[in-house]
């Protein structure tokens, strides 16, 4: 397990302000001496702030406040208060458990997570931390990261497996389907999951292990709408600017299928948007949906992408849950793609809600395009270009993978792992007055070593941490940012 | 010399220390420590502890390793390596001056360093250049991206820069900034490390209409607060050296330019742009040397310019090499001597700077592996620190040291005497780019690998 960084957070003040005065602890027999503020740190829920208002209203000279408790890792924690960082040494005497059960005792686990958390995500700085392996049939089938703390749901063999922020195993849950294909997060502690082969979208409470409801997709008017396989799921995060549909899409073994909108919580069907039926690349389910509460009053993103004996094909489209229209549509190859790149349709896409865009791969060239959501047309796409002569070929875009995290798009290249970021640059054109402009920059995430482990099958950014999983290969890798140089010993 | 060496004598002299006053009583987060002013007064007078609070609520442990330092200048064996960063940071909240930390690494003989880390570099660029301060922080450069250590060596920043490949890079003395150049992209970068921005961009234009000219090397001379930066201009026919004032609050004002050569016609050997730069402080010179590799073997140039302060600098020593011209070339203050590796013999040649106007200037030290063969010397690399001379051949490197003889008239010049670094398993390993100098350490890049190699001096057996 990889370090992690100091937290971002202030130090503890020295000088002492009216209202902050001295306070004297018995932990377990050691004797300490601190300051109210520095107790208060941990925030005013905590046992140490309760302590430290109770002594001020006291306010003399009294025996120590006795706490039966370790006082070795109170030291350590008491640091953390003091100085936002953890010292080292305690790093490798204790285990981020130890410190997690013991900060919770004190109500402080706020603050210890955010000193253990790693530091943002930057692709170009990031390595291998860990390997999360589930006990039983550890091979992923679906990830969810987006409660952003760092935590991840691994679904896998029937099961989901719940890692918390420090990636602790904190439960498995075994659920009826027999391979979970796509899983998201509800409510806090409900997820919804759907299966390829199995119909119906069903929640399942995590912590209890426990199916709660199911949503199934039916017609009155047309019996042959049943039995219907969910494809995707498309949710905000629970409570995420007040949106209260989900999304699923749905589809009958007869390849008809619909986003049917379904209430958080009533689970009733909404509505049903984007019926089609047939099996053509245009009108198939969608294996993608983003629910985009921000672009043009809320929309959802459905994108669907088949890959056959002449190469890739299918489509994107934005619907308007309202009106069951879709906004803006495009599909390849065909529609408004220019000439030069005909036949060179995407195989992957991803939305980054955060900056309002499109990023797509074509799997031809393997081109990486950015399309502005807010000025979306026929051919929106801007295709980013490598200025280094070494990167400029990415080779080809078949299986390829584009998941967006923190202004950065991260693309996997068969089992290679690469990322592209900004970097500023001053133009010359303004004479005197230099322009400033962001620009693309491709660079490896990985090693060459680490893309010998197979073809990435899966990624999933959250809470600063990407999460990988490879074709045949158990389990997740971690891939974090340091603040450690990882300085190998040749002694 | 131990750092606190006059401290101590002083107390020492001192025959009468009036005993109430001097000591000072800390309670420091609990635990009492007691001590004196005189020791207090070592982390520097805009430390903390120079008017200590009778309370202060830190870690005691930390405290405690942080008053041994500045007890006896050096570190107890109980603060384990790793905690340094830990060390770093919390004096960093006393406001103890970041030079205790730095002189506490017990020894500092270059006969005595062994190759000890490996830093290893994110992603798949191999590294390209390095640059070390002279406090120990060092900066790798790997594809488009600067990676900084800090001078514990135990953490690391990576930032983006938008050159395509950066081939020259200087850390900027006292501050987080740093240069940084590409051979084949305009103008030279000046970037943030924490904050991971640009800060501006310094061009070259050969002529007004001329676009930006490309980056060869940069060079520092800190006493004089001037960057020193060759420029060759994209079409490849003039090249120039630029100072730019490092003085000027953040403006990076040209201040002159210096050594600049047009091609007329088919005088290729006229234009050599300068690819190495070296400052010699206590001289006040700037050593500008390039070397072009060409049909005809390798023809080359080196120059000193005296750079005094007012006007603009002159030339005081120029050199063409032809014959066995410097595949590279470095100067040593330390010894007053130019130092270069041979391209076809391989071997070391040494110029007193102190003789320089007398006819041929390079007496020859040798260690060419000498087998009547060209290009002996074609990827060796020359690099001077204190008073030694580190040559790489291939994966070795060799240390030229001065023997001290007593006064001996058989002996004209100086007494040079070369080493292998290292063990018998340190030895072969990939090609050495470059070796750089800091805070005790020799960093040294190899060629197509993506980590750093440090070596540092131990006192373990």
């Amino acid at each position: 397990m990889a370090d992690s960084s100091d937290g971002g957070v202030p130090p503890a003040q020295i000088v002492q302000p009216t209202g902050n005065h001295r306070i004297k602890l018995n932990v377990g027999g050691k004797l300490f001496e601190t300051t109210s503020s520095t107790l208060q740190v941990g925030g005013h829920d905590s046992l140490l702030a309760a302590l430290s208002s109770r002594h001020a209203t006291e306010n003399d000279e009294r025996e120590p406040i006795f706490i039966d408790r370790d006082p070795e890792i109170f030291s350590t924690l008491l640091s953390l208060l003091r100085s936002g960082r953890l010292p080292s040494a305690a790093r490798r005497r204790f285990s981020k458990q130890d410190l997690a059960e013991e900060a919770l005792y004190y109500g402080i686990e706020g603050r210890l997570r955010s000193a253990l958390s790693p530091p943002p995500l930057m692709g170009i700085n990031a390595t291998l931390a860990s390997t999360i392996v589930p006990a039983a049939e550890a091979h992923p089938t679906a990830l969810y990261a987006g409660s952003d703390d760092g935590s991840i749901w691994i679904a896998h063999g029937g099961q989901i497996s719940a890692y918390d922020s420090n990636l602790n195993h904190s439960g498995t849950v075994r659920t009826h389907l027999e391979d979970i294909a796509s899983l998201r997060c509800i409510w806090p502690e409900i997820a919804a999951i759907g299966s390829l082969q199995t119909p119906g979208l069903h929640l399942y409470d995590v912590s209890s292990g426990r199916q709660v409801a199911s949503v199934n997709w039916s017609d009155p008017s047309d019996p042959r709408v049943y039995k219907a396989r969910v494809t995707a799921i498309g949710a905000t995060e629970p409570g995420y600017n007040g949106r209260r549909h989900i999304f699923a899409a749905f589809e009958c073994p007869h390849r008809e299928n619909c986003i049917l909108s379904v209430d958080r919580s009533t689970l009733q069907i909404v509505s049903e948007i984007g019926r089609l039926s047939g099996s053509g690349s245009k009108t198939s389910s969608p294996g993608k949906l983003v629910d985009l509460t921000e672009v043009g009053g809320g929309v959802v993103f459905a994108s669907a992408v088949s890959s056959g004996a002449f190469g890739y094909s299918g489509y994107m489209r934005l619907w308007d849950p309202r009106t069951g229209k879709a906004v803006w549509e495009t599909s390849e190859p065909g529609s408004g793609v220019r000439s030069g790149r005909f036949g060179d349709s995407f195989a992957d896409v991803d939305v980054d809600r955060k900056e309002m865009a499109i990023y797509k791969v074509c799997w031809k060239s393997g081109d990486l395009a950015v399309a502005d959501m807010r000025k979306l047309s026929e051919d929106p796409w801007l295709y980013l270009e490598e200025r280094s002569a070494a990167l400029r070929s990415a080779g080809g875009g078949a299986n390829s993978i584009v998941s967006c995290y923190n202004g950065q798009v991260f693309v996997s290249r068969e089992s290679g792992l690469e990322v592209w970021s900004r970097a500023e640059e001053e133009s010359e054109e303004g004479e005197g007055d230099a322009q400033r402009k962001k620009i693309w920059r491709r660079n490896f995430v990985d090693r060459e070593d680490d893309a010998k482990r197979g073809l990435i099958r899966g990624m999933e950014a959250g809470g600063d941490r990407l999460f990988v999983c490879r074709s045949g290969v158990e389990g997740v890798e971690v891939w974090e940012s340091s603040n450690f140089s990882g300085a190998i010993c040749l002694f | 010399m131990p750092p606190f060496a006059g401290a101590a004598t002083t107390a020492l002299l001192c025959p009468y220390k009036p005993p109430e006053t001097s000591i000072v009583t800390l309670n420091v987060g609990g635990r009492v420590f007691q001590t004196t002013a005189q020791t207090l007064a070592a982390a520097g007078p805009s430390s903390l502890l120079s008017a200590p609070p009778s309370f202060i609520d830190r870690d005691p442990d930390l405290f405690a390793s942080l008053l041994a330092l500045l007890r006896t200048g050096r570190l107890p064996s109980s603060a384990a390596t790793d905690d340094i960063s830990d060390l770093a940071a919390e004096a960093e909240f006393y406001g103890i001056d970041p030079r205790v930390l730095h002189s506490s690494s017990s020894s500092s003989s270059s006969l005595s360093l062994r190759r000890s880390l490996l830093l290893p570099l994110p992603g798949r660029d191999p590294v390209a250049v390095l640059s070390a301060s002279p406090s120990g922080e060092l900066l790798a450069a790997h594809g488009s991206k600067i990676s900084s250590f800090d001078f514990s060596l135990r953490r690391r920043k990576t930032i983006l820069t938008s050159l395509p490949a950066v081939d020259s890079l200087l850390s900027l003395r006292n501050s987080s900034l740093a240069f940084a150049g590409a051979a084949d992209f305009p103008g030279l970068q000046i970037l943030d490390l924490s904050s991971g921005t640009l800060v501006k961009t310094l061009n070259w234009h050969p002529h007004p209409s001329a676009p930006s000219a490309t980056v060869q090397a940069v060079c520092e001379a800190a006493d004089r607060q001037l960057l020193f930066s060759s420029y060759e201009s994209g079409r490849r026919n003039s090249s120039a050296i630029l100072a730019f004032d490092l003085n000027s609050g953040g403006d990076f004002r040209p201040v002159y330019e210096i050594s600049r050569r047009e091609i007329f016609g088919a005088e290729l050997d006229s234009a050599i742009p300068a690819t190495k730069l070296k400052w010699v402080p206590s001289l006040n010179l700037l050593m500008t040397a390039g070397s072009h590799w060409g049909p005809s073997g390798v023809v080359g140039n080196i120059q000193l310019w005296d750079v005094r302060a007012g006007g603009t600098p002159t030339a005081i020593f120029n050199l063409n090499e032809k014959d066995d011209c410097f595949a590279d070339v470095t100067v040593s203050d330390d010894l007053s001597a130019l130092f270069k590796v041979g391209a076809n013999s391989g071997d070391v040649f040494m110029a007193d700077l102190r003789k320089l106007e007398a006819g041929e200037p390079w007496f020859r030290l040798g260690g060419g592996r000498w087998n009547g063969g060209k290009n002996e010397g074609k990827a060796c690399r020359i690099e001077s620190e204190g008073r030694q001379v580190f040559c790489s051949r291939g994966g070795d490197i060799e240390m030229w040291s001065e023997v001290a003889m007593a006064a001996a008239p058989e002996f004209e010049e100086k007494v040079m005497r070369r080493n292998l670094m290292g063990r018998e398993k340190d030895m072969g390993g990939a090609r050495i780019l470059q070796m750089v100098f800091g805070g005790k350490r020799m960093a040294v890049a190899r060629s197509g690998e993506c980590c750093v190699e440090v070596w540092e001096s131990s006192d373990r057996s």
